[in-house]
């Protein structure tokens, strides 16, 4: 039944939007093909950006790709990327906007040896962390700032090290903790063969230091062009619509990953798991960016201390009006 | 170049004021661009062609080089290139002063602790390496096929290994240059160990000199091209290895390791800052290898002066 009145619909707006020749989206997505991404897939997938006459190209990235690059070379013209990192390219000289939010929670944590007597985040001084870099230790910085714990390797702080993307530190107990995402790397702790209970694990949205992850970016200069800004409300209404079914069929969005999945590197078993963590933090949002959130990712970032993500309150980094258009209809 | 030199003088201003002139019809930016390049080649060329002497020897390179960071900044200027995509040489030399601590603290973790100790760690062992297979016909069957596989074996895929194994710090960075830097030394002091003529070890025989001297007094001074080879294409495989090798993990210094966090800061000039530091610490490694092989092997007819 669902499958008819979909197809009916899709015959509908097929044929309003038949007149014209499909317009291109260059999404840069900002990790490999994973159910991260799933909504995007899904809506390319079930056929929901054709439907917004929308010939949409997305494109992986990986350890070497920074998507505010990509956006800043011309190569892609929208890219998903977290807040902090897209606020301190903002702040670099490359006016990125925020346009929606998909994400309405964080999925950030870190992951402690039960055993080194880290019982809480203070207790983090004087151990060994190993974190990612390429804009993803924005958040852990500032969060060491409020709790002032120094990260330079003076005394008594934290030994930082910088991590590749996998948890061998930590297994190989070179680090005492490691960042991890709730929908990725904690997993790989447990199936490297480490029982839950050995872990301590600190959630950013626990402790009020959240920062805002996996929204849609674009240039400030291309929103001034009304046929780009008309682009990406049927890019964010498609893309919302795979979000809401990827929610609620988890396994089928996963399933449709894997098949984009070109590398073949991902498991089927960790993409079931990650849609279903995914889901978690996707789970209410329409894709109109929370301000209360928005605040609370800026307050995080301006309290870095002595080495602020940013140094003052970014203005024009979001716009409700690609939001607003989108879910008029 | 027959045709050039027979070309009356005038002709190659003349082409060059047209070049200028076309470029200002169809772009100001392009044609004041174009007029400062071709307004430098050609005092480079006549300098090149009527000086004498050191100072002028020393003047053409120079200018070049101004030559080249003028049109950069000019370009940067006028076309008003994002900072992101290319940031001016102004500006990163404004970074490069602002940022000396941290510039210097990396070099030394980065160069001196981890290239350097790698480099002399693999030259060492290859030399070693080399003189026992010159020992040895045995070795040599067996040892030459093992260090080519080790040198066949890509860097983006040991890199994270030897991280494993030797932890973040700058030792696994000299596992990671030694295994870079062995076989390439090992290859050039076999073959130079080879090069001295089956007259003169004849004369050595005769002489009733024994493996180690005439190791020393003939087949060592007549490895010794050949082994500076070797020690000069490892200066800039060793800088190589260290830098790229922190890419797959290190503590929060290093010159790897800032290049690959700027560039997630899209920090471009301090990008071009550290790649600053690498090129001049790879001419001046290259450049004291070579003063040192200008002294040991003056007799060399590559090293004869006038």
């Amino acid at each position: 039944m669902k499958r008819i009145t979909m197809t009916a619909f899709a015959a509908g707006l097929g044929l309003t939007g038949m007149a014209q020749a499909q317009d291109t989206v260059n999404l840069q997505l900002q990790w490999v093909t994973q159910a991260q991404f799933a909504g995007y897939y899904v809506a390319l997938e079930n056929g929901y950006y054709d439907e917004e006459n929308l010939d949409v190209n997305i494109m992986p990235g990986g350890p070497d790709i920074a998507p505010p690059q990509v956006l800043a070379g011309g190569a892609a013209d929208v890219m998903l990327n977290w807040m902090p990192s897209a606020l301190a390219a903002r702040e670099a000289g490359l006016p990125v906007v925020n346009i929606a939010q998909p994400f309405v929670r964080s999925g950030l944590m870190l992951s402690c040896w039960a055993d080194t007597g880290i019982e809480e985040p203070a207790d983090l001084a004087g151990k060994t962390v190993a974190h990612w870099f390429f804009g993803n230790e924005y958040p852990f910085l500032s969060w060491m700032s409020q709790l002032g714990i120094p990260v330079d390797g003076s005394d008594g702080g934290i030994t930082l090290l910088q991590a590749g993307f996998n948890v061998d530190p930590l297994l190989q107990r070179q680090a005492d903790c490691i960042s991890t995402m709730t929908y990725n790397e904690y997993w790989q702790i447990i199936d490297a063969g480490v029982s839950p209970d050995e872990l301590v694990t600190f959630k950013y949205e626990d402790y009020d230091v959240a920062t805002l992850e996996d929204g849609i970016w674009t240039l400030e200069e291309n929103l001034e062009d009304p046929a780009f800004v008309d682009k990406m409300v049927r890019f964010v209404r498609a893309s919302m619509r795979g979000w809401q079914w990827a929610a609620e069929n988890p396994d089928d969005a996963a399933m449709i990953v894997l098949d984009y999945d070109e590398t073949g590197a991902q498991t089927e078993e960790h993409q079931l798991r990650m849609m279903r963590e995914i889901g978690l933090l996707v789970e209410g949002g329409d894709g109109r960016l929370d301000e209360v959130a928005y605040q609370r990712t800026i307050d995080t970032l301006l309290a870095g201390g002595s080495d602020p993500v940013i140094s003052s309150v970014p203005e024009g980094a979001f716009t409700h009006v690609i939001t607003e258009a989108a879910l008029a209809e | 170049m027959k045709s050039l030199s027979a070309m009356p003088s005038w002709t190659m201003p003349a082409l060059g004021a047209a070049l200028v002139a076309l470029g200002f019809v169809a772009d100001p930016r392009l044609g004041a661009i174009l007029a400062v390049w071709l307004g430098a080649w050609g005092l480079n060329a006549v300098m090149a062609s009527r000086g004498r002497g050191a100072g002028v020897r020393f003047l053409v390179p120079l200018l070049f080089g101004a030559t080249l960071l003028g049109l950069w900044e000019m370009a940067v200027r006028l076309y008003e290139i994002s900072p992101i995509i290319l940031p001016a040489p102004s500006v990163i030399a404004a970074t490069f002063a602002e940022n000396t601590p941290t510039l210097w603290a990396d070099f030394r973790q980065t160069i001196l602790k981890g290239a350097l100790s790698g480099y002399v760690i693999g030259c060492g062992a290859a030399f070693l390496t080399a003189v026992a297979i010159d020992r040895s016909p045995f070795l040599q069957r067996g040892l030459l096929p093992v260090g080519n596989f080790i040198a066949a074996l890509p860097i983006v895929g040991t890199a994270p290994i030897l991280v494993m194994w030797f932890g973040f710090g700058w030792q696994s960075k000299a596992a990671v240059v030694i295994a870079m830097v062995f076989f390439p030394m090992l290859v050039n002091c076999v073959q130079g160990m080879k090069a001295s003529e089956a007259m003169q070890r004849d004369l050595m025989h005769t002489y009733a000199a024994n493996y180690w001297q005439s190791f020393l007094k003939l087949r060592l001074p007549t490895a010794m091209p050949f082994i500076f080879n070797g020690l000069k294409i490892c200066t800039t495989l060793a800088l190589i290895g260290a830098i790229v090798a922190e890419f797959f993990g290190s503590p929060v210094v290093g010159m790897g390791f800032r290049i690959k966090i700027e560039v997630g800061r899209l920090s471009m000039d301090m990008v071009w800052a550290s790649i600053t530091v690498a090129a001049m610490a790879g001419t001046a490694f290259y450049g004291l290898v070579a003063v040192v092989e200008r002294r040991l092997t003056f007799w060399h007819p590559s090293q004869r002066t006038g």
